[in-house]
């Protein structure tokens, strides 16, 4: 049985700007799986090759096994695409767009309305005269609207208020649910924290990492916040995997990698009388990976980014 | 889904079809209305006619007495007006599939179903055909139309023969606007190449026909081979200008689907 989708080395320039370099990764038949990085990683260029729209410059794609150039047409009956930015003709209502689109991939005529209801989307309003998040809910009617065993969306849920997000998430879970596979590209991270089973994450056209979003959120990084009766000594929490972030005296900042059970002994020696131990979200793992290099552009300055731990931040 | 594509592109297709529908009814119906008078009084609009330099006469086609039904038609519409219509309706349709419809985003979505470039492309040619046909017929059909109501005698038959010239003519710039968006996937590049390429030859066409040592820059021209004056007044047809015409548009159709499948649609 085949991948779902299959990276292998892919690779592709644009002249000499990078588009994705070497791209690895395998998204199993079934599962959800989020693919993140800010604007600029090379999100949209790999779900781009994966459409067949553009050519790997190196390397190759396989979605169910079918090369998604060549068999462009095979492909696509095996999948549904939502784009980060869909062109919609504006003149058009929602019933003609997506009864044009549900046409070409087979569907009966308005076998999205029950979708549109769930979403509270107006088909008969001219899609120029929609708002953003409407024009988006268009969008996530025509992916959810069929059956394809493949969910390929790109950033799908911009746009949408809070409500229609967790409708979107309860989609997407029926979607796993019914075996289905999901290929979400996203900088939401807490969406892609509650939606998915894996998370590779995509910087400067490189995957930093892939790993499933438990192993990646319990990857044995703790934040420890102590308010202790008296000041520790200095040596206190000088020992392997742990690391001091902030200390007034009394109140210590400090995050653990590993074990916890030796910082526990040593707390055990301590004159603790408050103790918080957080695990990291998605969002600080994601900043981590991108330490200092988009601190200044995501508008987050890398002191503030969450947990800091510098061995594996820039691989 | 070819012909669920082509649907949908002459929908989208209707305001601009209907809008030059309605320019060139109204001026073809307009002058025709007139051409009576241009028939009572041909001998002084003749004398009036050579005061004006014999370059603008050769800019608008005018070879001969406007009292001729053919010379009449190519002045007023032939030469004049259907090249700017048949150019804002060719460029508009030839540059929307491929080019504007990329730009905006809107071709990923019908091209990441089952439907093919090919014919994706395909059905937008084919609405360019349609499209086109339909207003070089109604560019004749409205001059033939006033001409009966003011008993002008235009013959009906050539007249829509010289439809049809239009219509090539028209397909010419279709086609050759169609390759160079799928190249370049911009609209206003694709655009403004065409534009440019129609006015070369245009003025290349006025030069040909006021230097005789520079006539044979007039082959080179479309505009060589879209006067209908001959066809209209002598029954005598320009097959070649015709075959031109047809190859030029089948080539270009021809070229830009084989480039179509095979291009990155970048976004």
């Amino acid at each position: 049985m085949p991948e779902a989708i299959e990276l292998r080395g892919l690779t592709r320039w644009y002249g000499k700007r990078r588009g994705v370099i070497e791209l690895e990764a395998d998204v199993h038949e079934g599962e959800v799986f989020g693919f993140l990085g800010p604007n600029g990683a090379g999100k949209t260029t790999t779900i781009r090759m994966l459409l067949g729209l553009i050519r790997p410059s190196g390397g190759s794609a396989r979605i169910l096994g079918m090369d998604p150039w060549a068999q462009a047409p095979a492909v696509h009956r095996q999948l549904a695409h939502l784009g980060s930015d869909p062109g919609y003709l504006g003149d058009l209502d929602a019933t003609s767009l997506l009864d044009y689109l549900g046409a070409l991939r087979g569907l009966q005529k308005g076998a999205w309305r029950s979708l549109a209801e769930r979403l509270e989307l107006d088909p008969t309003v001219p899609v120029k005269k929609l708002s953003r998040g409407n024009r988006q809910k268009v969008g996530v009617v025509s992916v959810f609207m069929g059956r394809e065993p493949l969910l390929v969306m790109d950033e799908p849920s911009t746009g949408l208020d809070p409500l229609m997000q967790r409708e979107f998430l309860a989609l997407v879970a029926e979607a796993r649910t019914d075996g289905r596979t999901v290929f979400l590209s996203s900088h939401n991270l807490p969406e892609v924290e509650r939606a998915c089973d894996r998370v590779a994450i995509i910087r400067e056209g490189r995957l930093v990492k892939t790993a499933t979003v438990a192993a990646l959120v319990g990857d044995h990084t703790r934040s420890v916040n102590l308010v202790l009766g008296r000041p520790a000594p200095d040596a206190a929490f000088a020992m392997p995997g742990v690391t001091v972030l902030s200390s007034t005296g009394q109140d210590v900042h400090v995050m653990v990698r590993g074990d916890v059970n030796p910082l526990l002994r040593r707390l055990g020696e301590l004159d603790v009388r408050d103790i918080a131990i957080s695990t990291p979200d998605v969002e600080d793992l994601f900043f981590r990976y991108y330490e200092g290099t988009v601190a200044g552009s995501e508008g987050r300055p890398a002191a503030a980014a969450g947990p800091v731990i510098g061995g594996e931040a820039a691989r | 889904m070819t012909a669920l594509t082509f649907r949908l592109e002459l929908r989208r297709s209707r305001i601009l079809a209907v809008g030059l529908a309605v320019v060139v009814l109204v001026y073809g119906g307009l002058i025709a209305a007139v051409y009576p008078i241009l028939l009572t009084n041909t001998a002084m609009i003749q004398d009036y006619m050579k005061l004006f330099p014999k370059e603008l006469m050769a800019a608008f086609g005018m070879s001969g007495s406007l009292a001729d039904p053919g010379i009449f038609f190519t002045t007023y519409i032939g030469s004049f007006l259907w090249p700017v219509v048949a150019a804002i309706g060719a460029i508009a349709l030839a540059t929307r599939p491929a080019a504007a419809d990329a730009e905006r985003g809107w071709s990923d979505l019908p091209l990441g179903t089952p439907l093919t470039r090919g014919r994706y492309l395909g059905a937008a040619i084919l609405c360019q055909v349609v499209v086109l046909a339909a207003l070089a017929f109604v560019t004749v059909a409205g001059v033939l139309a006033v001409g009966t109501l003011v008993g002008a005698g235009f013959d009906p038959a050539r007249f829509l023969a010289a439809g049809v010239v239009l219509w090539l003519f028209a397909c010419a710039m279709a086609g050759v606007t169609s390759v160079v968006a799928v190249i370049t996937l911009s609209r206003g590049v694709a655009a403004s190449v065409t534009a440019g390429i129609l006015i070369a030859m245009y003025l290349l066409n006025i030069v040909a026909q006021v230097q005789p040592d520079f006539a044979w820059l007039g082959d080179l021209t479309a505009f060589r081979y879209a006067g209908v004056g001959a066809l209209i007044d002598r029954g005598a047809a320009d097959w070649v200008g015709m075959g031109v015409f047809t190859v030029v548009a089948v080539v270009g159709w021809a070229a830009s689907l084989f480039l179509f499948r095979r291009r990155d649609l970048l976004p």
